[in-house]
């Protein structure tokens, strides 16, 4: 199971992007699109397209088990799904007064939590599967490292995150919430 | 925040000192040059003794000490006259000075607003933003002041002309009490500082507005204060849909 999370400013720059993936196993999720797709393997466009229709991609054996390659998987389609989901996050955020908005939106087989600091910095999160507390320990967690960040006089709001220390403490809460 | 050592810097020299400057240029000597000690590199490790010379990275601080690390007031007053000098001698007129100010508090605003509200709300089960004008204005008027100056600002006023202006009154704004402004630049008020991080709260928080410093002083309190702040539309639009 695999999780993503982006970091994106008040202009919607993204300033730091993590995939995590953790050993939990996927939750069976059957799509009745999926079921009607034809196989476009010849398309230039056949990932993408698996991908929205929300078809389980070819599944990779390796030694430490499944891995998904392709489809919902792929790079671009995580992004564009985190990127749409921000339309639904700055409706959300205008009338909830809690930070962390989760379940907001859902495509396929990813369902995305956001963060919202007061500085109106968006944590955006795809996940899999259901794990609230989780979630949201992460995005605190995330939120401190990022405030310390913040109070670094050279960062300004539109630089992106590149602290190794800073990547690593994301990537042991990961380890430890997800 | 504390270092291990006093004068952990000069222990850093002293370190690399024994090795000679042709050691230090040759490729095969490069032991030396790696025999400083590195930021440890599992953070969050049990806080074993701090190799001299390392500074403790940001993200092992603590974001809640805040007793111990309060400035005093004669070194922020000092470091605030020379920042009013600084930027007087770059710019061409009272407008581009307050200006400036404004850019330099908006930075400070930025960071206030995100630390304030960590430590107001981290340690609850739902953090909460603020998301109507009113209540952010109040929070601005004690908390950021509290937590700026140490003690809430003293009035909020409404514009009673114009629905999108409200006003912040200090009476004795800490950043002018050393300040006496010469009589050719009268209009200038170096509480535009103040001004650029209310803007920057208000802008965090989803509010954008113009925020401008005025004296308005009176005859007890001679450099009383008032941060205007001019609401854009999209805000009043807003509030509009909330009452609704």
């Amino acid at each position: 199971m695999s999780h993503h999370l982006f970091l994106l400013s008040p202009s919607d720059t993204p300033l730091y992007s993590l995939t995590h993936h953790s050993s939990k196993p996927v939750p069976n999720v059957s799509s009745p699109l999926s079921s009607n797709l034809p196989n476009w393997s010849t398309s230039a466009f056949a990932g993408t397209l698996t991908a929205l229709s929300g078809a389980s991609s070819s599944a990779h054996q390796t030694s430490s088990g499944t891995v998904r390659m392709g489809g919902g998987q792929d790079r671009h389609v995580i992004q564009m799904i985190a990127n749409a989901s921000l339309d639904v996050i700055e409706d959300i955020m205008k009338s909830q007064s809690t930070m962390f908005l989760k379940s907001v939106d859902k495509f396929n087989e990813w369902t995305v939590s956001a963060f919202i600091t007061p500085g109106n910095m968006k944590f955006v999160l795809l996940h899999e599967g259901k794990n609230d507390d989780g979630i949201r320990a992460f995005f605190t967690d995330v939120w401190e490292l990022y405030v310390k960040t913040m109070l670094n006089p050279f960062h300004t709001a539109h630089t992106p995150i590149r602290s190794t220390i800073f990547d690593t403490r994301v990537r042991s809460s990961a380890k430890k919430h997800l | 925040m504390a270092y291990s050592q006093p004068h952990s810097r000069v222990s850093v020299l002293s370190t690399s000192s024994h090795s000679s400057s042709v050691e230090h240029l040759s490729p095969t000597a490069s032991t030396t040059r790696f025999s400083l000690p590195s930021i440890p590199a599992t953070p969050g490790a049990p806080a074993y003794p701090r190799p001299a010379g390392v500074r403790p990275n940001i993200y092992d601080r603590n974001l809640n000490k805040t007793r111990i690390t309060e400035v005093s007031g004669a070194a922020f007053t000092f470091l605030f006259s020379e920042v009013v000098q600084y930027t007087q001698k770059r710019v061409s007129g009272i407008n581009d000075l307050e200006r400036r100010l404004n850019t330099l508090g908006y930075r400070i605003g930025a960071r206030v607003l995100e630390l304030m509200a960590w430590r107001a709300e981290a340690a609850s089960k739902a953090p909460k933003r603020e998301i109507r004008f009113l209540p952010a204005l109040m929070s601005i008027h004690t908390q950021v002041w509290r937590a700026v100056f140490g003690k809430p600002a003293d009035a909020i006023e409404k514009s009673v002309e114009n629905a999108d202006e409200y006003m912040i009154i200090d009476n004795d704004p800490l950043v002018e009490r050393y300040i006496s402004v010469p009589k050719d630049m009268s209009t200038l008020s170096c509480s535009s500082f103040t001004a650029g991080i209310v803007e920057a709260v208000l802008d965090g928080l989803g509010f954008p507005a113009r925020v401008t410093a005025h004296n308005t002083p009176m005859a007890q309190f001679p450099s009383r204060t008032t941060i205007l702040i001019k609401l854009e539309k999209s805000v009043l639009e807003r509030e509009e849909v909330f009452k609704g």
